[in-house]
């Protein structure tokens, strides 16, 4: 009996019904378009950020991640690869060792690290293979006695100043203490002047490892898996298969980058709750205007015996009809639009730089949260708002409400 | 009662010497292992907590101010090649072809990844003119204890010099920080007779701050006035020379 005195009342006052309703409709289409772009510039940049070098996950030995020491390397690679391997979610691996040394060009030095690659498992994981700016990618030296081929970045280029297939200097120290040192070739040159990536220095990971005496052991394992968001999921599976290693999902690896990012969603939370105060204030008028106009009216239910309860009911019952119905025209206009900003987006003129990574591509994000999150806490603010004007109609007694008018 | 009282006193247990005494023991120590010429070949063995490693080196020296050391093996070290003439330190790598002074600020660094630093190859000798000397003479045993001049830039507050008197010989190296903390020991061992002279054939300098770290030094050979030794040997030239 309330839903159908509660539909008559709407149908009633079509044109207040309908202005309350765009409002809530307009709110909860503003707040779902806010979020999954807030979420999918977010993921976009994650994206970028991780497969720009660090992969999903890394595995490390001991705690080299926090304190790299040459020694903390990994030996047992083979039990690594065999679990990563056998896990369908991953989609690939790649094995890395890093090192500081220092570079010597013709005139110039200057510090350098250096990161151990494998030629052929890289660029399943990293961008590296599309970073390359001048020169090519390199392959495996053919004989031992040849000199080995490098990837420098492009500012660490300018700063020796070398062309491609300039000869350079690289002395460093070895695991096993001893001082390594050995010529290299420029094959090609990384990213661009303003990249943040300064002083790589990329070879093979056969060579690396010759070089730096660190026998066939890395430090590192990059990867990818084929759903990012299950990256913590992925990382603690693989810890405890891999007991005597240290996994770590790039939220760990990346600490200080996805601290600042959740500091920075916790920010457009604020945000967001402004905008749905805003909307709700105008629902609050509405709501409480209906309630004094329709005095008369109530007045007439109570004297007929209607009680206070059943008014409050009615005016929950109405409001909660009216979301309802406004939300379900607000999904039919959000839909689209976010799905429209998740598949094709919207390209800024000129790309932002954040923490090294360009960004440009603006892309909203299309998931069960940023739909019906929003959805929910629509509908939980316009029932609690019409929690004020429910009460003041039921404290009416007939004859005030009557007399009023 | 009065005799005995006198015989006491002019037979104390340990005896303070003279500055001079010092010098001239120090001076000894140093000759020992010089001469006026060298050539010897060592073996040094640096351990540590994550690799152990085995250099074979040949090495000359001329006088005080003159030292050349050449890494024999293993082959990938092999031809690198540290010169020191007075104050100055170089390094020399083949593969590369470079020659490298060794900066100031890089003379407390490790020399090639052992517990002895670039200063231990430059500064050795300089104990004598740049630290007060003191010294006390047990009853097999000279200490001498050398502490730096005001005017000397030392990492060491303090260094324990400790000599066996009969034969005369080293036997131990404590060098202390400003603090008075002993941070490093070097020691002396297992003395044989090369060229005619006995001297310990060992030394292990036990950095003392890092747990499990120690670098032995053995000498295989070691000649005395040999020939072909000469100023010669000690030229930027020479350094570059491959083996």
């Amino acid at each position: 009996m309330f839903i159908n005195i509660a539909f008559r009342n709407i149908f009633r006052q079509k044109r207040r019904s309908i202005l309350t309703g765009l409002s809530i409709s307009a709110g909860y289409v503003l707040f779902a378009l806010t979020l999954s772009l807030i979420e999918g510039s977010y993921s976009n940049m994650i994206k970028l950020f991780t497969e720009n070098h660090i992969g999903h996950i890394q595995i490390h030995s001991d705690d080299y991640l926090t304190r790299p020491k040459i020694y903390k390397s990994i030996n047992d690679k083979s039990k690594i690869e065999r679990v990563l391997s056998a896990d369908q979610r991953i989609i690939s691996f790649t094995p890395r060792a890093y090192s500081p040394a220092l570079s010597f060009s013709e005139e110039k030095t200057g510090p350098v690290q250096l990161i151990g690659i494998d030629p052929e498992k890289e660029p399943t994981v990293s961008r590296l293979r599309e970073k390359i700016t001048e020169g090519s990618f390199f392959k495996e030296p053919q004989d031992a006695s040849d000199k080995v081929h490098a990837l420098i970045s492009k500012s660490l280029a300018i700063k020796l100043g070398l062309e491609i297939n300039d000869e350079f200097v690289l002395i460093g120290q070895g695991a096993d203490g001893s001082i390594a040192n050995d010529i290299f070739i420029v094959s090609g040159t990384v990213g661009s002047k303003s990249s943040s990536d300064k002083t790589s220095v990329y070879v093979p990971l056969t060579t690396m490892q010759a070089f730096l005496s660190l026998n066939n052991n890395v430090h590192e394992y990059a990867l990818l898996i084929s759903d990012i968001s299950q990256a913590q999921k992925v990382s603690q599976n693989l810890q405890s298969a891999l007991s005597d290693f240290v996994v770590s999902p790039w939220q760990v690896v990346e600490e200080v980058f996805f601290k600042s990012m959740e500091a920075d969603k916790q920010g457009n939370w604020i945000f967001l709750a402004l905008v749905m105060i805003i909307v709700f204030i105008g629902v609050l008028n509405t709501i409480f205007m209906s309630v004094l106009e329709r005095t008369r009216e109530f007045g007439v239910m109570r004297a007929i015996g209607f009680r206070a309860v059943g008014l409050v009911t009615l005016i929950f019952t109405e409001t909660i009809l009216l979301t309802l119905l406004s939300l379900f025209l607000g999904i039919l206009v959000a839909l689209p639009l976010v799905f429209w900003f998740s598949e094709v987006g919207y390209m800024f003129p000129e790309p932002m730089d954040m923490g090294g990574i360009e960004f440009q591509h603006l892309k909203g994000e299309l998931s069960f949260k940023v739909l019906f999150v929003p959805m929910g806490i629509v509908f939980l603010f316009a029932t609690l708002t019409s929690a004020l004007p429910a009460i003041r109609a039921s404290r009416l007694t007939p004859v005030d409400a009557l007399g009023r008018f | 009662m009065r005799q005995i009282l006198v015989l006491l006193l002019c037979l104390p247990l340990v005896v303070n010497g003279s500055e001079d005494q010092a010098k001239s023991i120090i001076n000894e120590m140093e000759k020992l292992y010089r001469g006026n010429s060298s050539e010897v070949s060592l073996t040094m063995q640096v351990e540590t907590p994550h690799y152990r490693r085995s250099l074979e080196i040949f090495g000359q020296t001329l006088g005080k101010e003159r030292a050349i050391f050449r890494i024999i093996s293993p082959k990938k070290d092999k031809g690198i090649t540290t010169l020191r003439r007075d104050n100055e330190m170089w390094n020399f790598f083949p593969k590369i072809n470079k020659v490298i002074k060794v900066p100031p600020s890089m003379m407390m660094g490790s020399w090639m990844g052992s517990d002895f630093t670039n200063d231990d190859l430059v500064q050795e000798t300089k104990l004598v003119e740049e630290y007060d000397l003191e010294l006390i003479i047990d009853s097999e045993t000279f200490l001498i204890i050398l502490t730096p001049k005001e005017e000397t830039i030392s990492l060491w507050g303090k260094i324990d010099y400790l000599i066996q008197k009969d034969p005369l010989l080293p036997l131990k190296q404590s060098f202390f920080d400003d603090y008075g903390t002993k941070v490093r020991e070097l020691v002396y061992k297992d003395p044989k007779v090369f060229g005619g002279k006995l001297l310990p054939s060992a030394m292990e300098m036990i950095p003392l701050n890092k747990p499990g770290y120690v670098t032995k030094l053995f000498y295989n050979q070691l000649e005395f006035d040999p020939e072909g030794v000469s100023e010669k040997s000690f030229s930027l030239r020479a350094l570059k020379k491959r083996i």
